[in-house]
C-alpha cells in the first residue's frame, strides 16, 4: 500500500437521501455506467416499473413520486453503488463498508456480498414491498443539543414516554434507528401520532414524521421479514470482499462470513429489530481506525449524523458540532460527502 | 538476543511464504461442527490477538503502554472460547487475550481491539477498568476481571459453579443461567498455589459428595512459570485421576482439536453438572514479559523449539490442509489485522488517561443498587411457624450468641437469597451455636456446611456473590482469616475498582474472634489483631460490644449488602457470646430482649454510642474493651467520682471520626482502650485522629494489648486490657494533670 493511500471506511446511504437537489445526480456523475444503470432499467421494466433513467431524468422532482419505497430505493441504490465504482482506488484504501438502513443492503452490494442484479433485486422487492404495505412510520427526534452533544437524560426521557405509549391500548412503538444525535422511532400510526403529539417541538422541526416512511427495523416489519426469506435464499450471498459493518456493529469479515448467516441477519433482525447505526460508525472506527470517511451519495443528511456518532466516541478531538466543522474545513477532513461537489472531488 | 517476537513475526511470514508448515494433525472443521467461515472466525481472533501482544511492546517502547504479558503462543484459546456459550461466566488468565476476543464475537457490536489497546494504555475510556489495571474483562461478556496472577481467583469459580444449581433451589435466576457453566483458566505453574490446590480440592470434594458443579478449568501448560521449568507430565500425573475431577486433554496448538476437546468437555461440565480439568498444551513465545530474556534460563535451542510450534502456523497448517485460505490469503488477513491494529494504536495513544488519586479511588466504593424493592418483613405467622416455641421467649433477656441467632433467622426469612457458608454452622450449629437451628429450618442449601478451607469458604461466597446470592459466611476464628486473607484483599475488594462498580460481591463476612474466652484455645483461637483488614479500601468492619446492637448491626450489615453492594466484616468478639452478667454475678445486664425486624431501632453504619455524658474523662473503646470499660467505669464514678463517658465505635472501618470527634470534643482526658495489639491496633488510628484533629488536644493514653500472642490457661489475659488496668490508666491519666 503506497503510504499516501488513505484507508477509509466507505458509509452507504439510506432512504431519504434523493431529494430535489439530486434530481439528475446519475445523469450528471455516473453516465460512465450505462451498462449498471441500463441493467436496472430492465429489470425494473419486467416488473412494469418507471425506469430508474426515467426517474433521475424528470424534468421535476415529484415528493409523491420520488419518495415512494419502490422508486426511491432503486434509485438511492444506483446512485450510491455509482459513486462506490466512482472512488479513486489509488487514493483510497477502504477499509470497511457500513450503511444505514438500507444503505445495508448498498452495503451488501459495494461489498460483494451480493451481486449487482441480486442487489438490485434485493433492493427492488424490498422497496416494493415496503411501500406496497406500507405498516406503520416513523418519527425521528434528536438527544442532542445544538452543540450535537448528547443531552444528559434525553434518551431514558424518551424511553420512559415510548413505555408510556406503548401501554396505551393498540399503540405499538419501538425504536427504529439510532442515527447518531437522533433517534427514528417506528410504530404503528396511532403510536407515532401519539408519540408526535407527546414529545415538545425542539430545533423548529422536530418531532419530524417521515413521509411515505414504513415502521422499517421493527417487529411490525415481521410479514415483509417471512416474506423476503422465503424469497432470497441463502445461496444469493456470498462473503464480503471487503468487511461490512450491519446495523448491530457485527462485522462481517470476508473469509469469517457464513451465506446462512448473513441472509438471516440481513432479512431477519436486520428488518425487524432497530438499526444501530451510530453503533455500526463507532464500530468502524475503533476497530478499522480508518483516515476518513467516504459516504456514498447522493445527498448529504447523513454527514451529522456521522459527525455527531464521533463525537459521542470523542474520536480525533472531536467532542462538539465546531470542531467537526472547523476540521472538515481543514486540509485533513475526517469525512467525504460524495453527495457533495466540492468533496467528492477529493474522492473520485 | 534479538527481540523474541519479532524473530516469531518473521519466521511466521518466512514459513506461511514457503509453506513450511508445522506437522498438525489433520482435522476438518465439519469433523468438529464447524462450518469453514467460523473456523477462519477463530483464526482471526488468534491473529488479532498476536498483532495486539506486538503491538503491546511498540506501545511500551514508546512510553505508552505499560503492559507486556501476552498471549503468543496460547492462541489456542480462541477455539476454546468458540466452543462455549456468551452466557457461561468466565474467570480468565491473563494469556487468554484470544479467548476474550472470540468470545465478543459472540455478541455483536463488540470493538475488542480497541478496548484491549485502551487498557494497555491504562486510558480511562478502558471499558472495563477504567484505566486501573491491564484486565481480561466484560460485563455484557459475562467476564468478570482479575489479575490472576496468583490464581486467586480459582475459589471463587468454584463458588459461582455453586451458585447456579443453588440459585434454582432457592427460586433466584440471575447473571448465570440455570444450564451454563463456569469457565477458570490458568497456567501450569498456578496449579502450584495452595489457592488453586485449595479450589480443585473443593470442586473435587463437592462433586465427590454429589454436589452440582458445572465448572471447567483449563490449565494452559506452557511447561514454564516464569523462569521455573513444570517438570514433564507434572500437569498430567497429578489430575489423571483426581476424585471429582474428570480429566480431558487437548493439543492446544492444534485449533480444532481443542475446539473438540473442549465441546466435549463442556458437555460433561454441564450434562453431569461436574468439575472438569481441562489440560491443554501450548507453547508461551516471547517470554514471560517484556523485559524477560528467556536465555538467561533456557537454551536458545529451547527457545527455538518453542517458537517452531507457533499456534498460529499451526492453525495456518489446517488451513491449507483443508482448502479454506492460500498462503496468500493468510498473510493478507495478518497483515490487514496488523494494519488495523496499529493504525488503532496511533489512536489509542491519545485517549485521556486517569490523572488524579480521586479518580482512581473513584470506582472503590460500589454504587448504591437503584429502585431495589423494599424488604418484605416477614409475617408474625411465617415467625412463628419458623422460630417454633423460642419465639415466646424473645421478650426475655438473652445473651448476644443467641440474638444474633435470632437475627440470621428473621434475615433468612426476609431475604430469600442469604446464604450462609461455613465450617461446622450446619446441623451442629457453629462452634458457639450462632447459626443453632438454621440447616434445620432453611435446608442444607442456604446453610452450606463447608470443607475445612477457608480459602474456599470465601472464595464460595465470592462466586456466589456474582450470582445474586448474599453470601454470609463464617470463619470460624479469626486467627483462621489469616491463611485466607488474599480472597478478601486480592479477590473480594478489588472487584468493583478493576471492574469500574460493574461487577460487585457484596457479602456479610461473619468471623468469630477477639480475645478473653477463659483460658480457652491459646492464640488460634484468641486472636486479637485484625490489621490485616484496616487498610483494605472499601471494606467495613463492623464490632458489637453486646447482643443489642449486634442485632442491629447485623440488619444493617445485610443491608449495606443488599442495598449499597458492600463488603461487610462482622466481627464477633467471641468472650462476649455468652456473656450475661457485668458487674456481678447474676445481675444479667450484658443480656437483652430481642427486638423484632418490626421493632427494630436501626443502627446506621458509622453510629457510635455513647454511655454517659461526664467530660472529665472519655474512654474511647470497642468490643471486649467497651465491655470492660462499662465495669471500670463503675469503679471510676462510684469510688472515685470521675464524671465519664464511654465511647463504643462499633463500627471499626470505615471510622466515623465525625461523630467520634463530636462526642469527644468536650472531653478533658481520653483513654483509648484496644483489646488488640499495640502495634497495627486501630488504637494507632485513634490516638492520629486524636493529634490531627483536635486542638488544644488533651490529655489522652493508650492502653492496649501487648505485642504478644494470647497463651492457654490461667494467664490468657495477662497481656491484655483488664477492668482493674483501665482502672489504673485512667486514674493516672487524670492524676498527671
Amino acid at each position: 500500500m503506497p503510504v499516501s493511500k488513505k484507508r477509509a471506511l466507505v458509509i452507504a446511504p439510506g432512504r431519504g437521501t434523493y431529494n430535489k437537489a439530486e434530481l439528475g445526480y446519475l445523469q450528471k456523475h455516473h453516465a460512465d455506467k450505462a451498462d449498471f444503470i441500463s441493467m436496472i432499467d430492465t429489470y425494473r421494466t419486467s416488473k412494469d416499473q418507471i425506469t430508474i433513467s426515467d426517474l433521475d431524468g424528470k424534468p421535476n422532482y415529484s415528493l409523491k413520486e420520488h419518495t415512494r419505497g419502490d422508486n426511491a430505493s432503486p434509485l438511492i441504490y444506483a446512485c450510491a453503488y455509482g459513486d462506490y465504482l466512482s472512488i479513486d482506488k489509488d487514493k483510497f484504501d477502504i477499509v470497511a463498508i457500513t450503511g444505514n438502513s438500507m444503505g445495508w443492503y448498498i452495503a451488501l452490494g459495494c461489498g460483494k456480498a451480493l451481486s449487482e442484479t441480486s442487489t438490485t433485486d434485493v433492493i427492488n422487492t424490498m422497496g416494493t414491498m415496503m411501500q406496497d404495505s406500507l405498516i406503520g412510520g416513523q418519527l425521528i427526534y434528536p438527544i442532542v443539543d445544538d452543540n450535537w452533544n448528547i443531552i444528559d437524560g434525553k434518551e431514558a426521557e424518551l424511553e420512559n414516554i415510548v413505555g408510556d405509549i406503548n401501554a396505551v391500548k393498540g399503540c405499538e412503538l419501538h425504536t427504529s434507528i439510532m442515527l447518531g444525535g437522533f433517534v427514528v422511532y417506528g410504530g404503528n400510526d396511532v403510536a407515532i401520532k401519539e408519540l408526535h403529539k407527546r414529545l415538545p417541538t425542539v430545533q423548529e422541526r422536530f418531532p419530524l414524521i417521515l413521509p411515505n416512511h414504513a415502521a422499517f427495523h421493527t417487529s411490525l416489519q415481521k410479514p415483509i421479514s417471512n416474506n423476503a426469506l422465503d424469497i432470497f435464499s441463502a445461496d444469493i450471498f456470498a462473503a464480503p470482499s471487503v468487511p461490512l459493518i450491519d446495523g448491530r456493529g457485527h462485522i462481517w469479515q470476508p473469509h469469517a462470513t457464513d451465506r446462512g448467516d448473513i441472509q438471516s441477519y440481513t432479512f431477519n433482525h436486520q428488518v425487524c429489530q432497530y438499526y444501530d447505526f451510530t453503533r455500526a460508525i463507532q464500530v468502524g472506527m475503533k476497530e478499522f481506525a480508518p483516515d476518513c470517511i467516504i459516504v456514498l451519495g447522493p445527498g448529504t443528511t447523513l454527514g451529522g449524523a456521522i459527525a455527531q456518532s464521533l463525537i459521542q466516541i470523542g474520536w480525533d478531538d472531536l467532542h462538539c458540532k465546531t470542531d467537526f466543522i472547523e476540521r472538515q474545513k481543514g486540509k485533513n477532513p475526517i469525512l467525504y460527502a460524495m453527495g457533495m461537489d466540492e468533496q467528492r472531488t477529493h474522492v473520485v | 538476543m534479538k527481540d523474541r517476537a519479532k524473530i516469531v513475526h518473521e519466521n511466521f511470514l518466512r514459513r506461511i511464504q514457503d509453506e513450511d508448515l508445522p506437522n498438525t494433525d489433520f482435522i476438518s472443521p465439519d469433523a468438529v461442527g464447524l462450518t469453514n467461515a467460523q473456523f477462519v472466525e477463530i483464526f482471526e481472533s488468534q491473529i488479532l490477538s498476536r498483532r495486539l501482544d506486538m503491538e503491546s511492546r511498540n506501545l511500551q517502547a514508546i512510553g505508552e503502554g505499560f503492559y507486556t504479558i501476552g498471549s503468543s503462543g496460547h492462541e489456542g484459546n480462541a477455539a476454546v472460547s468458540a466452543a462455549l456459550r456468551l452466557d457461561d461466566m468466565a474467570f480468565l488468565h491473563y494469556r487468554d487475550a484470544a479467548f476474550f476476543i472470540q468470545r465478543s464475537k459472540k455478541l455483536a457490536g463488540q470493538t475488542p481491539l480497541w478496548d484491549m489497546l485502551l487498557s494497555f494504555t491504562a486510558s480511562s475510556e478502558d471499558p472495563i477498568s477504567a484505566g486501573r489495571h491491564k484486565v481480561l474483562g466484560s460485563k455484557v461478556l459475562h467476564i468478570p476481571p482479575q489479575t490472576s496472577t496468583i490464581a486467586s481467583h480459582l475459589p471463587k469459580a468454584v463458588g459461582a459453579a455453586h451458585s447456579i444449581r443453588l440459585n434454582t433451589l432457592i427460586d433466584k435466576h440471575n447473571e448465570i443461567p440455570d444450564d451454563a457453566l463456569i469457565f477458570c483458566s490458568f497456567g501450569d505453574a498456578s496449579v502450584n498455589h495452595s489457592t488453586a490446590q485449595g479450589a480443585f480440592n473443593a470442586a473435587g470434594w463437592a462433586s465427590y459428595k454429589g454436589s452440582a458443579l458445572p465448572l471447567l478449568f483449563l490449565c494452559e501448560d506452557n511447561d514454564i512459570g516464569i523462569s521455573t521449568p513444570t517438570p514433564k507430565n507434572w500437569v498430567y500425573n497429578n489430575f489423571k485421576n483426581r476424585p471429582g475431577l474428570k480429566y480431558f486433554y487437548c493439543n492446544g496448538l492444534n485449533a480444532l482439536e481443542t475446539y473438540q476437546v473442549t465441546q466435549e468437555a463442556a458437555v460433561y461440565a454441564r450434562s453431569q453438572k461436574s468439575p472438569v480439568f481441562l489440560h491443554k498444551k501450548c507453547v508461551r513465545l516471547y517470554g514471560h514479559a517484556g523485559p524477560d530474556v528467556q536465555t538467561a534460563y533456557m537454551s536458545k535451542e529451547q527457545v527455538e523449539h518453542a517458537e517452531a510450534q507457533d499456534p498460529l502456523l499451526h492453525t495456518a497448517s489446517l488451513m491449507i490442509q483443508n482448502n479454506i485460505l492460500t498462503s496468500a490469503q493468510i498473510l493478507d488477513i495478518y497483515s490487514e489485522i496488523g494494519v488495523r491494529v496499529e493504525s488503532a494504536a496511533r489512536h489509542i495513544i491519545k485517549r485521556p488517561k486517569l490523572t488524579t488519586s480521586l479518580g482512581v479511588q473513584e470506582s472503590i466504593i460500589p454504587d448504591v443498587v437503584k429502585d431495589i424493592a423494599p424488604v418484605a418483613l416477614p409475617t408474625t405467622k411465617a415467625r412463628e411457624k419458623s422460630f417454633g416455641r423460642e419465639i415466646q421467649t424473645m421478650e426475655q433477656p438473652q445473651h448476644m450468641a443467641r440474638l444474633i441467632n435470632w437475627a440470621l433467622h428473621d434475615l433468612m426469612l426476609s431475604h430469600d437469597n442469604i446464604v450462609m457458608a461455613g465450617e461446622d454452622i450446619g446441623p451442629k450449629g457453629g462452634v458457639y451455636n450462632v447459626t443453632s437451628k438454621l440447616h434445620d429450618r432453611f435446608g442444607g442449601h442456604r446453610v452450606i456446611n463447608t470443607l475445612l478451607d477457608e480459602q474456599t469458604i470465601l472464595g464460595l461466597a465470592i462466586g456466589m456473590a456474582h450470582n445474586g446470592v448474599l453470601p454470609i459466611p463464617e470463619i470460624q476464628f479469626l486467627a483462621y482469616l489469616h491463611n485466607a486473607e488474599d480472597q478478601l484483599r486480592g479477590e473480594a475488594a478489588t472487584l468493583s475498582f478493576f471492574s469500574n462498580k460493574q461487577y460487585t460481591n457484596p457479602m456479610v463476612i461473619r468471623v468469630a474472634g477477639l480475645a478473653y474466652q477463659k483460658g480457652f484455645g491459646g492464640h488460634f483461637h484468641n486472636d486479637n489483631s485484625f490489621a490485616i483488614l484496616r487498610d483494605i479500601p472499601g471494606i467495613i468492619i463492623a464490632c458489637p460490644s453486646n447482643g443489642a446492637d449486634a442485632v442491629e448491626m447485623m440488619r444493617e450489615a445485610v443491608r449495606l449488602a443488599r442495598e449499597e453492594q458492600r463488603i461487610v466484616i462482622f466481627l464477633e468478639p467471641i468472650a462476649l457470646y455468652m456473656a450475661r452478667d457485668l458487674h456481678s454475678e447474676k445481675d444479667g445486664l450484658w443480656t437483652f430482649p430481642y427486638q423484632e425486624p418490626k421493632k427494630a431501632k436501626p443502627i446506621a453504619c458509622g453510629d457510635v454510642h455513647v454511655h454517659g455524658k461526664g467530660t472529665e474523662l472519655c474512654i474511647l473503646t470497642y468490643g471486649n474493651g467497651y465491655y470492660l470499660s462499662r465495669q471500670a467505669a463503675h469503679i471510676l464514678e462510684t469510688e472515685h467520682k470521675i464524671k465519664l463517658r464511654i465511647i463504643d465505635l462499633r463500627w471499626l472501618a470505615p471510622l466515623n471520626e465525625t461523630a467520634i470527634l463530636k462526642a469527644l470534643k468536650p472531653c478533658k482526658h481520653i483513654l483509648i482502650v484496644d483489646e488488640c495489639r499495640r502495634s497495627g491496633s486501630i488504637s494507632e488510628a485513634l490516638m492520629s485522629m486524636v493529634m490531627e484533629n483536635m486542638s488544644p488536644m488533651p490529655k489522652t493514653e493508650r492502653l492496649t494489648a501487648d505485642d504478644c500472642f494470647i497463651p492457654l490457661g490461667k494467664a490468657y489475659a495477662v497481656t491484655l486490657p483488664s477492668k482493674d488496668s483501665i482502672i489504673q490508666s485512667a486514674l493516672e491519666l487524670l492524676g498527671e494533670e
